[in-house]
């Protein structure tokens, strides 16, 4: 028998014996996220019979979220790419001021309004991509500094005050047909995890991008134009960012300079624990809607048992560091497995 | 196993002098073994290494011998056996210093060292960690103890040169002074023999360099310590070793004294089944083949003004010195680099600023030299990583397909022999051999013109490396044309039908056909003028 069949032999069974053991805790992995949040659920409707299963209480939690999920699948994308964009939560605020500031204070159609925030999103995310790609610097300088220059425009653009009074057709299309109970945002929100789901999973685009999250050399030797990559999935993400802005303003009202801000930590978090969950290792749409509505599970139940505001920092910030080293656990135990498995 | 070795002196050369008379055995390693979830990966092996020499630890991918070095390293505990050291049993299991206590020091092929830093900073880390983190490091006193131990072993370094301004060779010979080195000043027990385990030194390392490497292991033996060598490479071995051990399957074939074995016995060792010496024919490159890539005067980094041209079915093999630009012409014909200077043509075109999409849609494929960072995503499953260049073709309508990705890239492995071949592992799951295996028939899947190789079986144990070069003639015979850029003359020897020397950046010499030998290209690599008086 020669030592290549004998190796071959080897191997087979090799892969045959671990790969059930490997699966069955493989599946367990990709689903753990959720059976956590179902244990929530349940723990919170045995603790708060009255408030926490209430319809009130779920079309609150549903369509108070739609805003930070809009805003965190569009940041998927340079994350799947492997940079991370600073500015989301700067750019969600311009675009919010700028639809109420151009409605209010001008006059103009709210509609026409929504698409000048949208394309003030673009044209942040292709300045980030346009500095990131033509002089090699480090996504995350680039977007910090351009996210606190967008937030000194939304200062300018809204006179630095909180602008009331945006046309209600913009909130009626958003927010206040309900159906089901639940406010219209939370499905536009899913529709676009349908097109993330498809893009990323689907497509030669969202595998390309992985690639080049991945390794850029092996990309680029692969024949994938890995700045136009990086480029695109930044000016979609400002895009996407955009569209939560004027999705914030429907819900609200109104704009401020300020409150923007408050969502960027829950959108990473968000990012990186939905990384854990149904694809795991991967930045993806349904593990980022299970993520988000986890957290908030969590935080809106703690609320209702009486904990204070602090219970939003501690879970997002908590959320988001466990997130990380839970994908870091993850990687080494396939790089020990894989160590194993070479001799 | 074979106590009481006469040897030593067959090899006139280094350490003649000191102590060879009285070998006595330095470590000792009886019935090793070792299973992972129940497969065994090492049965009952036994090493024996004798003070005062170079022994080689060889084998194929997965014959054991890592699993043998991550066991004295204390990265893995053994499941059965006894190590003697010096003739003391050792408890085992061993702690996590594995055998380092023991006057055992390992230098692995990343060879652990920091770019930043400087030789200075990484020997003072050693003897900071031995006298305790807090305590003043005087560094006149440190950088004379440093500076004393490059020149004993007579390394020619500057204790405050920083890693990234050395040489490969000049970083690989720091890193074993550190190990042995180290070990001896700090312990100041200079008459204890130490062991160094080097696990595939040369790997990196261009050829006419490695001497300088085998030189400094003289040196280390003549002093007394011993060398445990692992190596793919067998020219390596005979040259530098004194004895030899081969496992297979994890099984130990024998220990052999290196003066009385023949390359084709090692050969027959490690796989267990002889060289089939089948007469090779070569390629002419004349004008009735079509011309697939033609460079006029081209220059990128290092290469200037180079004229050269590859015609359908040929293998062109391409060598120099480490720095006479062979490195970096497949990159630059594939536009992963800049051209400077000069015409590029693809089959008749003239191609202007390159990109490897391009080049790919011309029918160019390069596979690189470093698989590991620039081959495949590691961490990518093998479907995806074979898939990717093909992810337009693989489409159904809207989607890709993933079955039948996966069933396509399955056939691929399978036809190929990759082991593992469950498509749904990450790539970095498969070993060396393995993982070039599947990016040699990944590529060629698309039927290419032209394949680039940049080291194509750097690494790569001698059975896949056999199966890499038959699958490359495959694909030749039927008018493929190779360019193959190497500095392993067996290489060239073997494949390629023409080889063109580099000498910085310039045509040196063309060696044709039956010419092709260890001598003409390594005369013609050196000088030109020693190519003239050594025929």
């Amino acid at each position: 028998m020669n030592p290549t069949d004998e190796a071959k032999t080897r191997g087979e069974s090799d892969a045959g014996r671990s790969s059930t053991g490997r699966s069955i805790l493989r599946e367990t992995e990709r689903f753990a996220l959720l059976g956590v949040w179902l244990v929530l659920i349940v723990f919170f409707v045995l603790m708060l019979p009255q408030t926490f299963p209430s319809v009130a209480n779920l079309s609150n939690m549903l369509g108070s979220q739609a805003v930070l999920l809009i805003l965190t699948l569009g940041l998927l994308f340079p994350l799947r790419a492997g940079d991370l964009d600073l500015s989301v939560a700067s750019v969600l605020t311009l675009s919010a001021v700028t639809v109420a500031s151009l409605n209010v204070n001008f006059g103009w159609s709210v509609w026409v309004a929504a698409v000048v925030a949208i394309l003030a999103g673009v044209l942040v995310g292709a300045v980030n991509g346009f500095i990131v790609t033509k002089f090699d610097i480090n996504p995350l300088i680039v977007t910090l500094g351009i996210g606190t220059l967008v937030v000194g425009v939304a200062y300018i653009v809204s006179d630095s005050r909180t602008i009331t009074g945006v046309d209600p057709t913009l909130s009626d299309v958003v927010l206040a047909k309900p159906f089901w109970g639940i406010p219209v945002d939370f499905y536009y929100a899913v529709l676009l995890c349908f097109v993330v789901w498809y893009l990323f999973e689907k497509t030669a685009f969202g595998q390309r991008l992985l690639f080049v999250g991945q390794n850029k050399d092996v990309a680029r030797l692969n024949g994938v134009a890995v700045n136009k990559l990086r480029w695109i999935s930044l000016i979609l993400s400002g895009g996407i960012a955009g569209i939560a802005g004027v999705v914030y303003v429907g819900t609200t009202g109104s704009a401020d300079p300020v409150s923007g801000a408050g969502f960027l930590l829950p959108a990473f978090a968000a990012a990186f624990l939905g990384s854990t969950t149904i694809r795991v290792g991967r930045f993806n749409a349904w593990g980022t809607l299970i993520a988000v509505y986890f957290l908030v599970t969590g935080i809106t139940g703690l609320q209702l048992m009486g904990a204070q505001q602090y219970v939003q920092q501690l879970f997002y910030g908590g959320g988001l560091v466990i997130a990380v080293v839970l994908s870091k656990v993850v990687r080494n135990r396939t790089e020990k497995s894989q160590i194993a498995q070479q001799e | 196993m074979g106590p009481g070795l006469i040897l030593g002196h067959t090899d006139g050369s280094g350490g003649g002098a000191a102590g060879a008379s009285t070998r006595t055995t330095l470590l000792e390693a009886r019935g090793i073994s070792k299973a992972f979830s129940g497969v065994p990966a090492l049965r009952g092996v036994d090493l024996t290494i004798e003070v005062g020499e170079v022994h080689g630890l060889l084998g194929a991918n997965g014959c054991g011998k890592s699993t043998l070095i991550k066991i004295l390293a204390g990265f893995h505990q053994p499941d059965g056996g006894t190590l003697l050291v010096r003739g003391t049993k050792t408890d085992l299991p061993l702690g996590p210093r594995g055998l380092r206590d023991w006057g055992v020091s390992f230098v692995h092929q990343d060879l652990g060292l920091v770019p930043e830093a400087s030789v200075l900073e990484h020997m003072a880390l050693d003897s900071q960690v031995a006298s305790g983190s807090l305590a003043w490091i005087n560094w006149k006193a440190e950088e004379r103890r440093v500076s004393d131990l490059l020149e004993r072993f007579e390394v020619a370094v500057s204790p405050k040169a920083s890693i990234d301004s050395l040489r490969p060779l000049e970083r690989a010979m720091v890193a074993i002074v550190r190990a042995v080195g180290d070990e001896q000043a700090k312990e100041n027990r200079e008459h204890v023999p130490q062991l160094l385990v080097l696990d595939e030194p040369t790997v990196f390392l261009p050829r006419h360099e490695v001497n300088q490497l085998f030189a400094l292991l003289k040196r280390l033996t003549s002093q007394g310590n011993s060398v445990l060598l692992v190596s793919h490479d067998l020219d390596e071995v005979l040259e530098a070793t004194d004895r030899f051990t081969v496992l297979r399957d994890g099984r130990l074939i024998g220990t052999r004294a290196t003066a009385e074995s023949t390359r084709d016995d090692i050969v027959f060792m490690i796989l267990g089944s002889r060289n089939e010496g089948s007469e090779r024919t070569f390629v002419e490159s004349d004008e009735t083949r079509q011309s697939r890539v033609s460079l006029r005067d081209v220059s990128g980094e290092r290469i200037r003004d180079l004229n050269l041209e590859l015609r359908a079915g040929e293998v062109l093999g391409v060598t120099g010195l480490a720095g006479s630009g062979f490195e970096e012409l497949p990159e630059l014909i594939f536009g992963a680099r800049p051209l400077r200077s000069g015409e590029l043509e693809v089959n008749g075109g003239v191609v202007k600023s390159a990109n490897p999409a391009q080049m790919m849609q011309r029918g160019i494929v390069l596979i690189p030299a470093d698989r590991k960072s620039e081959g495949a995503a590691q961490e990518l499953t093998i479907t995806e990583n074979l898939g990717l260049p093909y992810l337009r073709e693989q489409k159904s309508g809207w989607w890709i397909g993933w079955p039948k990705l996966g069933k396509w890239a399955y056939g691929v492995c399978q036809r190929l022999g990759v082991v593992p071949n469950d498509v749904r592992l990450n790539f970095g799951n498969l070993s060396g051999g393995n993982q070039q295996k599947a990016l040699i028939g990944k590529w060629l899947e698309g039927s290419p013109d032209v394949m680039l190789l940049n080291e194509p079986t750097q690494g790569v144990d001698i059975g896949a490396r056999r199966e890499i070069f038959r699958l490359i003639r495959l694909a030749v015979d039927q008018g493929m044309a190779v360019l193959c850029c190497t500095s392993d003359y067996e290489q060239l020897i073997e494949m390629a039908d023409r080889v063109v020397v580099l000498s910085n950046g310039s045509f040196q010499y063309e060696v044709v056909g039956a010419s092709i030998t260890k001598s003409t290209l390594s005369s013609a690599v050196y000088s030109g003028d020693a190519y003239e008086s050594d025929r």
